[in-house]
């Protein structure tokens, strides 16, 4: 035994500097990824220091935070800041409403609720630009589908997205269609993994179901919920797929939210000192949110990994 | 709870078909749409009742459209091959790349990582543009505009953030004792990487790598500002075939059924790892 | 030259020092249990020794050699963990093959080593069962032999009767020490069970405060603690104890104890005056005709022995232990007198609490 011990002992050294090393190699590319998305974001904000629009490159010149202040007296961010916030606003609530509606319907883990909760999936599995495209078929004025339906409630002559008092409702409709399955899918989740005991207790008390629903299950449910509706919050206020495969942020401004007119701005106006202010002032906006968001989302993904 | 009576039993069915109805119509109709040709979709009101074609799908793949204003070249196979290209290998970078970076997050404790961790996550959250537009210019410089490896390479940043936090979580659920245990029985760190902690890891590499393949499918804006043509994905594509004039109806249906069935195909064959990984991405992270 | 020997090692995470200097050797074929309460860092050392954790300051030597080069699965050492630490997804041939198969050993060398460890350890029955459907104990079994499949020179043993049932963990107290000289290694063996240390150890090591402060065979731990501390860890109940000085005139050198005068030997008049704790296991404290007053408080009887909390009239409360066959066991309520057997007895400084020798 200790003959066969001594001979195995054939030393092999490994390097010190490898093992200390180990890790910074393996992150190296989500390092490059960080130097990927530094670059261009301190460019962006550099640019919206900069007098620069490509077709004047003759103009070119640094103006500390001109872009910025002129956005003060420029009624076209004011409506720009306006449409994103409803829409933002109106999709997020509405989704949540709707969202946490199917996640009740579906809680009990029954073979048709999951087929039922599977199904729902699929919208969110569409891409918002086709998802868009979908409904733009469906509305179309001559052969629209849900242009048909409405003639048949006594509405005629609905314009969809090409009226500019309903264009806005017809965006946040296939918001709602491709996003609220992503809220059910959290909030069934979270339904899911409450603990039994409360619930058993006042079904014993007999105690109204209103009352359980707003005292036991909401509360309980609450950091999904803020979690989910961050999560949306985030995304919708920068929504750009759905309006510009639907409308190209019309008709006129009215659909000119953040990101589609630092588009126009971008590659139709060539206004880049322009376009990237506005990035940046959204970027600072979504920040913000974001760090709030953060915060919540550590704490539920702490209970999360409590859990298992 | 389970005293509902008959009543509530059927107000919920009601409710439940409806919530069905208002999410599956238009996958359903939209298809039907695709199988008709232009004077049947025409028809008002419109019925089901139709002699289902298939010329739509034909006419896509061979990439001959017939039009009222005669014969149209698009060449749709090619956004779809992009779309199918682009996505699977983002999707396999970001695997080789993500999957070491998440294990080493997950296992050392260092300050870079931390720093790493901190900045992806803060930008997980900033509008697309913001990078991208400067980016355009860069790539224009570079030369990387409409290529596909400048596009592969862009979309790292939907795949590999995502592949980062998932599988972060996954690799942080394994007791570093049983790597240990693999290491002190004679095993490199390599090997115990590869034979341990990977396979143990791999349900959250599988609904990973299913999202980010889904997200880069679905993306629309990247390929919008940095791809021409012949290099964009069916999002753009599609985008594309509606603006072309005369086209037929019957035929934009068909594209945006066959551009939006490997995401669905995928949802529905591989649902259990893509909820888990919705929910992980969003919760665990 | 001994097998295994750590050198000054310390350990600390940020300020906080886990390891202050620990020196220990270990001859080919010895088995050391390492002994301390938990948060001790018992389980670290095994990681440092293994490799797997970076010691901050110290060496480590296996077979002579410093190791601190050299990586885990270089190291020619065998552990098993507290946790079992199975690989989930092999079966449990597959997890006592890995040692074999990571030297790139024949496929028929492979099997009849697995074949060996799993018949010693008899667990033939479950070797094609993956972890999650062996029981505990089976689970623990397993993760020895995979230890000991590869016949490690240095066998780490982390607590590995702590998450099985008593029954179990008393079966295996019995086999291990047989089987632990039949693989020949030099074990090192972590528990906070101080049975298990005196059933398995040819030393025991004592670990407190990031330092060893006995090393010692179990023996010599239980009949010369070297501090208070130690004394409390060996021995259930644990010793009584008792604030007292130690005086010496003409009548001899003694000590107050409960009210009474307990005769030390002479060796102890060099240390008269100093402030001592009076330390007496309850299995020392004799009944009979003789000694300090006290009235029995509460009888609990413990299988073999009987435990009785006694109170002497100036208020002092000890334990004494009596074997439950002993003749006469006094009932509570009684009053009995109790004598201090000197082998059980031991004087420490209060202070310190290091053990004072006359």
């Amino acid at each position: 035994m200790t003959a066969a011990a001594t001979e195995m002992r054939t030393p092999v050294k490994q390097s010190r500097f490898m093992r200390r090393a180990l890790p910074y190699i393996l992150s190296l590319p989500a390092l490059l990824m960080c130097i990927g998305i530094l670059i261009p974001f301190f460019t962006a904000v550099y640019y919206s220091m900069l007098r620069y629009r490509m077709n004047l490159p003759a103009m070119k010149g640094f103006i500390w935070f001109q872009n910025y202040v002129n956005f003060f007296t420029d009624p076209k961010f004011w409506n720009t800041v306006y449409i994103s916030l409803t829409y933002a606003f109106l999709t997020v609530v509405l989704e949540l409403l709707l969202g946490l509606g199917i996640a009740l319907l579906l809680q009990r883990p029954s073979r048709f609720n999951n087929i039922a909760s599977i199904l729902l999936l699929l919208p969110l599995m569409t891409a918002p630009a086709l998802a868009a495209l979908m409904w733009k078929l469906m509305t179309h004025p001559d052969f629209g589908v849900l242009s048909y339906l409405l003639t048949l409630v006594g509405i005629h002559d609905f314009k969809w997205a090409s009226n500019p008092d309903t264009a806005l409702f017809t965006v946040v409709l296939v918001d709602m269609w491709v996003y609220t399955p992503f809220i059910m899918i959290l909030l069934l989740a979270g339904l899911r993994s409450l603990p039994k005991a409360p619930f058993e207790a006042a079904a014993l008390d007999g105690v109204p179901r209103s009352f359980v629903f707003f005292r036991i299950t909401l509360p309980m449910l609450m950091p999904y919920i803020i979690t989910a509706t961050l999560f949306r919050l985030l995304d919708s206020i920068q929504q750009f797929d759905i309006i510009y495969a639907m409308t190209q942020g019309g008709p006129g401004d009215k659909l000119l939210v953040f990101q589609v007119q630092a588009y126009l701005d971008f590659f139709q106006a060539t206004n880049v000192g322009r376009s990237a202010a506005l990035m940046v002032i959204l970027w600072a906006i979504t920040y913000a949110l974001s760090n709030v968001f953060i915060k919540q989302w550590l704490k539920l993904r702490e209970r999360a990994h409590g859990a298992h | 709870m389970d005293h509902s009576s008959s009543l509530e039993k059927l107000l919920r069915s009601v409710a439940i078909t409806l919530v069905l109805v208002f999410f599956l119509f238009p996958i359903v109709w939209i298809f039907l749409m695709s199988l008709q040709t232009n004077e049947t979709i025409l028809r008002i009101p419109p019925s089901i009742a139709f002699t289902p074609i298939i010329d739509n799908y034909t006419a896509l793949i061979t990439g001959q459209l017939r039009t009222a204003a005669g014969s149209l070249q698009l060449n749709f196979m090619q956004n779809m091959f992009n779309s199918v290209l682009l996505s699977v290998c983002s999707v396999a970078l970001s695997l080789v790349l993500g999957v070491p970076a998440a294990y080493a997050f997950a296992r050392f404790k260092f300050r870079l990582g931390e720093d790493i961790a901190f900045t992806l996550l803060s930008f997980r959250f900033a509008p697309a543009l913001l990078v991208l537009l400067p980016l355009s210019l860069y790539f224009k410089t570079l030369g990387l505009t409409n290529t596909y490896i400048g596009l592969i390479w862009v979309y790292q940043l939907i795949c590999l953030p995502l592949i980062l936090w998932i599988v972060r979580g996954y690799f942080e659920d394994i007791s570093p004792d049983i790597e240990h245990a693999y290491r002190i029985a004679g095993n490199s760190w390599w090997r115990t990487f590869t034979r341990i902690s990977i396979p143990l890891a791999k349900p959250g590499i599988a609904a990973a790598g299913l999202l980010a393949f889904i997200f880069a499918w679905n993306n629309f804006v990247f390929a919008l500002i940095l791809a021409s043509a012949d290099k964009q994905p069916v999002t753009v594509g599609a985008l594309a075939f509606v603006t072309a004039s005369g086209i037929q109806y019957g035929q934009i249906a068909a594209a945006i059924i066959i551009s939006i069935t490997p995401t669905l195909a995928l949802a529905l064959y591989a649902q259990r790892y893509l909820v888990e990984g919705l929910s992980m991405g969003a919760v665990k992270g | 030259m001994s097998q295994l020997a750590i050198k000054s090692l310390t350990k600390s995470y940020g300020a906080f020092k886990v390891f202050d200097g620990l020196s220990l050797a270990a001859d080919a074929g010895e088995i050391v249990v390492i002994f301390g309460g938990s948060g001790t860092g018992k389980t670290i050392l095994l990681r440092l020794i293994a490799g797997v954790e970076e010691p901050t300051g110290g060496v480590i030597e296996i077979g002579g050699h410093d190791v601190s080069d050299i990586a885990p699965e270089h190291r020619g050492v065998g552990m098993a963990f507290q946790n079992f630490a199975l690989f989930p997804h092999m079966s449990a041939a597959e997890n006592i093959a890995t040692p074999l198969r990571a030297v790139g050993a024949a496929e028929d060398k492979v099997k009849a080593g697995v074949a060996r460890v799993a018949k010693l350890l008899k667990i033939d029955h479950v070797l094609n069962h993956a972890p999650r459907e062996l029981s505990n104990g089976q689970k623990q079994r397993t993760a020895l032999a995979r230890a000991l499949a590869a016949e490690p020179q240095i066998l780490l043993l982390d607590d590995p009767l702590r998450n099985v049932d008593a029954k179990l963990r008393f079966e295996m107290r019995l086999e291990l020490p047989r089987l632990l000289r039949q693989s020949g290694a030099t074990v090192l063996y972590v528990t906070q069970d101080y049975k298990e240390a005196m059933a398995l150890a040819d030393r025991i090591a004592v670990l407190a405060n990031g330092q060893f402060v006995q090393m010692a065979t179990p023996e010599d731990i239980y009949m010369r603690p070297a501090t208070l501390g130690v004394a409390r860890l060996f021995g259930d109940p644990s010793i009584n104890t008792a604030d007292t000085a130690i005086v010496a005139d003409g009548s001899g050198v003694h000590a107050a104890v409960g009210g009474t005068r307990v005769p030390l030997a002479d060796s102890y008049r060099s240390l008269a005056g100093r402030d001592v704790i009076f330390g007496v296991r309850p299995e020392s404290v004799e009944l009979g005709s003789s000694g300090l007053e006290a009235e029995v408080m509460a009888v609990t009887p413990l299988n073999e022995r009987t435990v009785l909390l006694l109170q002497s009239p100036s208020g002092w409360e000890f334990l004494a232990s009596l074997p439950s066959s002993a003749a006469t066991i006094p009932e509570a309520g009684s009053r009995v007198r109790a004598s201090f057997a000197a082998a059980g007895t031991h004087i420490f400084d209060r202070q310190t609490g290091e053990r004072l020798d006359g």
